[in-house]
């Protein structure tokens, strides 16, 4: 690994400042889990990195709005995250995809918004999120935005965030009356990156499904809602024969990767079992 | 869960410090991070080495540029093969071949081979400069596969080049053209007469997949030029060795070559021999400064692996079960460099058969080069590739005769007193009392739930053994102070597996002392005497002896000098005949001891030996698994670990020993696989190459070792490292056939492995 220059700014506004530069070899990083590893690989060589660290530490903080959203500051780590006691009253999903996210050495220092702006397709609260109808705040020099985590991802290792643009903050909106999943499939060590990652949500009536979320994750160059899963799901009762139904649009729709963890045949198989599966979770949720 | 138990009989009563878990001798200093570790070196003027490695896997090196590199501000220098040679002109090594140069020398043979160094005082610095060496390669057509070897036109080795050091390999000096680097063959009966008068025969092929030993301490070496001598610091489990070698390469006696070994985080069989050693020396030779190379996790896979291996084994069998006939081959893909290759091929590779009564046995056994990065030692020693072929061919031919696995190993069994492959006679070999245990342990004769629905469960035996070393020596000195307490010599390297707290036990037991009293000084080639390495399970019985033999001439000193003095030697405390010898707490009693087993090499060709290892390690896992029809994944839910280790030392240390070779298999069985493209590691990294977490360890694992004795063992102990690994992997495949009807005949298994044989048994393959 390369000497680079370290700087760690006292506010959010510092750092934009310092991201103004347009230079591709200087980064911002939260816990810098994902860019160690890829500096120690020799794949990135920075000049400068900008901790944001330092930042108000509002940032890094949970709060639970008066309507049952979640305001969580995108330096929140995994670890503050995952043991909030809003998120586990309001998006209890979140808490628990995060107890097999990782590990507890990473947990403890990777931020929620370096976790999204790394845009891994491989990571496990993408997914989440998007099934949760979740917003990303975003903060640039020229001012805030907000935009869906949805349209945040443009790609493979992709996003929508400009050079100098930050997300400051992830909003949940309410979840009432909502029934949410995640299904992390490992094919080798339990602690692996998925295989195959699914998130539900359902909004539901009794017996009745009356909306639905269904997105796809890790086998894709970016997480995925399936329309046509969830148009099998919106309006039915939660049967086997539903149920099979959805698992056969999920493998119809998902143009899945094949890797090390699997072949996209394999995979795909995976995705037509599993999307009941992970159905059934949330209804049980 | 994790439970002890065995051993009671045989009882630890008539022992002090034998057969008791004392803890570990260096626990606190590990926990309290204060234990000793080269990676914790720094010496004044220290330079640091950074390697520049091939980017191809076959190649003739046209040119390498390193002007780039030196024009870095802080590089003190850089080196390639040419500045080697100035110091080394011939610079090859190896235990088994002399094919291995220091750095790459007119061609590369595999991605990741050194090809120059550069040194400087930051190791940043010396890491960007690397970077920027360029070189120019002439690309040869390269073979990876172990098979492909056999015949391919792409030769890794123009000229075969044997150390010199074996007799068996003698006759392989001077061979061209060739990438089998030994052939090694076993004959017994008329194989041919057997087949012919078999009920039946089957024929199976195995594989097994490259892994690694993923210490988590990585290679690291410091050379220290100093006046007199060159000291080595290095993480090795053979510092003898290194000594030796190092000294041959420079043209040096011994004496000059000082190493020294504190403890490793870890070792499996990748420190042996020389890894880093020649390069650092070289290098701190060259700078005439101290040098330091410390490998990355990811430079660990471009160092040394495990044999992949294709094993086709072929059986004639009775009607009733009885094996009368075995025919193996097996070809063990050895990488770009011999290594130990060539003794695994033929240690290992002629307990083929397994451990079963056959009379008509034929193994032929080859240690092949492929352009891949080199394969050696790594627990078991070759041994978990046998076992798993040979235990799933067990099954597959119990399956097809509609015979009950453990019903077909009762009849075929190798027994006390009956000879193996090689003709030597079976002595305190467990191998009928482990099996038995297992069964009883497994509840074998009793229903076992097959499970309903999506949830289909099965279970499944597999029992193996190995021979040990032979013929190695050890030797070790016992140093008694006036105040009683000692001080053991001996060059056992503990790596972890608790080798200093054993030795500290066979001592205080051979002297009655408490083992508090007694300390063990580290590898330190100037202090410590030769031993041979640790490896293979060795160090309990080879370096055991040794100590004990060492313990009891001091305790003879000790008894004379006490009988010199007029003093009752068997009730006086010891100070007290120091004290009435030289008139105050002063002197010392030194013991010596050393140790080399009987053993008569086999004959050639037929692979015959009355005598082929002083002793016999027998390991066998029973496991549980649940598959998921729906999907193939599946879960290992129990593993019961079976192993003979005669007496145990240790019991608490004897069960680590079985659960953490269990776990490492665990790992080489379902989750680790290196990936290739070309030649290169796709998967170098513990983010990508997976082994087993705390969550991948079965809910019920349970150890235990069998009440046995071994006769010729030291206290009637014999080593642990390697049998929790043998029976691991064929247990589980077996396990999931009994589960579903799927059999899987190459490692690691995988869940899209099972699934994709439960759509071919449905009569639908999945389709890609």
């Amino acid at each position: 690994m390369n000497p680079f220059e370290l700087a760690e700014p006292r506010s959010l506004k510092a750092a934009l400042k310092l991201l103004d530069a347009g230079d591709e070899s200087v980064r911002v990083f939260g816990g810098g889990t994902a860019l160690m590893l890829m500096m120690k690989a020799g794949v990135f060589q920075p000049t400068r990195l900008i901790s944001l660290r330092g930042v108000e530490s509002r940032y890094a903080r949970v709060t639970a709005a008066k309507d049952g959203s979640l305001h969580i500051g995108a330096l929140t780590t995994l670890t503050t995250l995952g043991r909030a006691a809003a998120v586990r009253s309001k998006a209890p999903v979140i808490a628990g995809t995060l107890q097999t996210l990782s590990n507890v050495r990473v947990r403890n220092v990777a931020t929620l918004g370096g976790h999204l702006a790394h845009a891994d397709p491989h990571m496990d609260l993408p997914p989440v999120l998007i099934a949760l109808d979740a917003q990303v705040v975003t903060a640039a020099t020229a001012g805030l935005r907000t935009l869906a985590v949805a349209d945040l991802f443009t790609g493979y290792y992709e996003t929508a965030l400009a050079r100098n643009e930050l997300i400051s903050e992830v909003i949940v909106p309410a979840q009432t009356g909502r029934r949410s999943a995640y299904v992390k499939l490992t094919t080798r060590a339990a602690d692996d990156w998925p295989t195959l990652g699914i998130a539900v949500s359902l909004q539901t009536d009794g017996r009745v499904i009356e909306d639905a979320r269904f997105v796809v994750g890790a086998a894709t160059e970016k997480p995925l809602r399936l329309p046509s899963v969830e148009a099998v799901l919106r309006g039915a009762t939660a049967d086997d024969a539903v149920l099979a139904r959805a698992g056969e649009a999920a493998a119809a729709a998902a143009e899945l990767v094949g890797d090390a963890r699997g072949s996209a045949a394999y995979k795909t198989e995976l995705l037509r079992v599993y999307a009941g599966r992970a159905v059934r979770k949330a209804l049980a949720a | 869960m994790a439970t002890t138990s065995g051993n009671s009989k045989s009882g630890a009563a008539e022992f002090s410090a034998l057969g008791r878990s004392i803890p570990r001798v260096e626990a606190r200093a590990k926990v309290t991070g204060r234990a000793e570790y080269v990676h914790n070196l720094r010496l004044p003027g220290m330079l640091y080495g950074r390697i520049h490695r091939s980017t191809v896997a076959h190649a003739r090196i046209r040119s390498v540029d390193v002007s780039a590199a030196q024009a870095v501000p802080g590089v003190y220098a850089v080196y390639t093969a040419a500045d080697v040679q100035r110091l080394i002109p011939e610079p090859y090594y190896g235990p088994a071949f002399h094919d291995q140069p220091i750095l790459a020398l007119g061609k590369v043979h595999h991605v990741g081979e050194p090809v120059a160094l550069v040194l400087a005082a930051d190791p940043h610095v010396a890491d960007a400069a690397a970077q920027l060496i360029v070189a120019d390669y002439e690309e040869l057509p390269a073979v990876f596969d172990e098979v492909e070897a056999m015949t391919s036109a792409a030769v890794v080795h123009e000229v075969l080049k044997p150390a010199g050091t074996f007799p068996d390999l003698k006759h392989l000096k001077g061979k061209r053209d060739t990438n089998i680097a030994l052939d090694f063959h076993l004959r017994r009966g008329d194989v041919q007469k057997a087949f012919a008068e078999a009920d039946h025969v089957f024929e199976h092929t195995f594989r097994t997949q490259q892994v690694l030993h993923l210490p988590l301490e990585p290679f690291v070496t410091v050379a220290d030029p100093t006046p007199s001598q060159l000291v080595i610091h290095t993480a090795s489990q053979s510092p003898s060795f290194v000594r030796i070698e190092i000294a041959r390469l420079l043209g040096w006696p011994e004496n000059r070559v000082r190493v020294k070994v504190p403890y490793l985080g870890g070792g499996f069989g990748a420190k042996l021999y020389i890894k880093l050693e020649a390069l650092a020396a070289a290098a701190a030779l060259l700078a005439g400064r101290p040098v330091k190379i410390a490998l990355t996790m990811e430079e660990q896979f471009y160092t040394l692996t495990k044999h992949a291996t294709t094993l086709r084994i072929k059986s004639g069998v009775t009607k009733d079960g009885k094996i009368t006939v075995r025919e193996c081959e097996v070809w063990w893909n050895g990488g770009a460099y011999a290594d130990i290759g060539p003794r695994i091929t033929q240690k290992s590779g002629f307990t083929a058969p397994g451990p079963y009564d056959i009379d008509h046995v034929s193994i032929d056994s080859y240690s092949l080069y492929t352009n891949l990065p080199p394969a050696g030692a790594l627990r078991g020693f070759g041994i978990p590739q046998l076992v798993w072929a040979y235990e799933s061919h067990t099954d597959m031919i119990a399956k097809a005769l509609h015979m009950d696995p453990l019903a077909i190993r009762r009849i075929n069994i190798l027994r006390e007193g009956r000879p193996q492959a090689t003709g030597t006679l079976m002595r305190d070999a467990g191998i009928d009392p482990v099996l038995e245990r297992l069964a009883q342990r497994m509840a074998w004769e009793k229903p076992f739930d097959k499970g309903s629905g999506t949830i289909r469960r099965g279970r499944g035996i597999a029992i193996g053994f190995k021979a040990s070393i032979s013929p190695t020596t050890s030797v070790a000195i016992v140093n008694i102070s006036a105040d009683g307490s000692c001080n053991v010599y001996c060059s056992t390297v503990d790596m972890g597996q608790g080798s200093d707290t054993a030795m500290a036990q066979i001592v205080a037991e051979a002297l009655g002392i408490p083992v508090a009293s007694v300390t063990l000084v580290h590898p330190d080639t100037d202090v410590t005497p030769y031993d041979m390495a640790t490896l293979g399970s060795r160090s309990t019985y080879h370096m055991g002896h040794a100590v004990k033999n060492a313990a009891e001439d001091a305790r003879d000193k000790l008894l004379q000098l006490a009988r010199d003095v007029g003093l009752s030697a068997e009730t006086t405390p010891i100070p007290d005949i120091f004290r009435k010898k030289y008139g105050m707490q002063a002197g010392n009693i030194v013991g010596v001891g050393s140790f080399i087993p009987p053993y008569t090499p086999p004959e050639s060709g037929t692979g015959q030996t009355p005598d082929a290892t002083p002793f016999w390690m027998i390991g066998a896992t029973g496991a549980e698994v649940e598959v998921d029809t729906e999907t193939g994944e599946f879960k290992v839910t129990r593993l019961v670990n079976l192993v003979d280790v005669g007496r145990p030392v240790n019991p608490a240390i004897v069960e680590t020993q079985i659960s953490g070779a269990t776990i490492m298999q665990l790992g080489f069985t379902l989750s680790e696989r290196m990936d290739f493209d070309a030649g290169q590691v796709t998967n170098a990294s513990l983010a990508d190459y997976k082994i087993p977490g705390m969550r991948d360890i079965p809910a019920m694992m349970e150890n235990e070792a069998v009440d046995m004795v071994q006769h010729s063992g030291p206290f009637g102990a014999k080593g642990v490292g390697e049998s929790g690994t043998f029976g691991v992997s064929p247990a589980i495949a077996s396990a999931i056939d009994d589960a579903v009807g799927v059999r899987l005949t190459s490692l690691p298994l995988t869940a899209e492995a099972v699934y994709r044989g439960l759509r071919a048994q449905a009569g639908k393959p999945l389709q890609d």
